[in-house]
């Protein structure tokens, strides 16, 4: 793929992870348990994983973290560095999980292990913040949310792949 | 059907092992924090890794307790009624998370505010272990 057709492609998928981002937040699950979501974001993530790779995909999630807390106008907060953690930490597994067990985990294997990831790194930091183990008691809430959210976020993500046309996939075994 | 065929043997390992995973995580505290009948329980308000008060619960079974908490972010006011707890956040705070958590009656559950570095639990005076040990 031309470099050009690459900038263009992965520009857009970060203002699509923007635009999912923000879409997220009216979804009110932390009424449910505190710190819940969708993880809709995370479909942007996952395509350009397994477009582009490593580098680009850690671009999309960078950009779309620190654009959608400039938006939101939590950049540099608590806030921020839960989201921050929290992609980082999913997004590094997701690759290990993406590039070394890809013949064994499907995207919903991958995805799944991203949200769990997400919530334990945001627990995790937010104990940093707030020093009180009590925090702690929400972890297996999420986690166990984390499943049907990774698993549908896996599955949308592997959908659209199949509808994404083909001059975008070249490179991606299939 | 489709997405049985997408998902891998280890994909359904994955997430038999986060489920049970979780669930032992769900059930440390119910051990750890058995309620016995002559418990006396405490709030505690925690600010900034302080603990800024400490109210008996049995004392709002007459007339439900105000009272309020200044933070970075804002003021918080902290209700108590009839044994049970809950917090109203300040308008600017971002996600509202501790007024979500609604009412805590028991040891175990956490009412918490990351954004004002606030945090409150119940406690009894006779448990050996406190809520830091787990």
């Amino acid at each position: 793929m031309k470099k050009t057709k690459k900038m263009v492609v992965v520009a857009l998928l970060i203002a699509l992870g923007l635009v999912l981002h923000l879409v997220e937040s009216i979804f009110p699950l932390a009424a449910l348990i505190p710190g819940a979501k969708l993880g809709l974001a995370n479909i942007v993530t996952l395509i350009a994983l397994v477009l582009f790779g490593f580098v680009s995909a850690f671009q999309v999630l960078i950009f779309r973290v620190i654009l959608a807390s400039l938006l939101a106008g939590s950049f540099m907060t608590i806030s921020f560095y839960l989201s921050f953690s929290g992609g980082l930490l999913s997004f590094l597994l997701m690759y290990l999980a993406y590039n070394f067990s890809k013949d064994k985990l499907s995207l919903i294997g991958v995805s799944i292990i991203g949200a769990v990831a997400h919530n334990t790194a945001q627990v995790i930091a937010a104990y940093f913040i707030i020093e009180n183990p009590g925090i702690f008691y929400y972890l297996p809430f999420l986690t166990l949310f984390a499943i049907p959210t990774g698993f549908s976020i896996g599955l949308v993500s592997h959908f659209t792949i199949d509808y994404l046309p083909s001059s975008l996939k070249q490179g991606v075994s299939k | 059907m489709r997405i049985l065929d997408i998902t891998t043997i280890y994909d359904k390992i994955l997430i038999i092992i986060v489920v049970i995973a979780s669930l032992i995580m769900l059930l440390i505290p119910f051990y750890y924090f058995r309620a016995s009948e002559d418990d006396e329980l405490y709030l505690i308000v925690q600010q900034d890794n302080q603990i800024v008060r400490e109210v008996p619960l049995a004392d709002s079974y007459d007339s439900p307790i105000h009272f309020t908490v200044e933070g970075p972010i804002g003021i918080h006011h902290i209700e108590i009624n009839q044994g049970r707890v809950r917090v109203e956040a300040p308008p600017n705070d971002p996600l509202k998370i501790c007024e979500k958590t609604g009412w805590i009656d028991r040891k175990g559950p956490v009412i918490i505010c990351v954004p004002n570095r606030l945090s409150l639990w119940i406690e009894s005076t006779n448990s050996d272990i406190d809520g830091m040990s787990w």
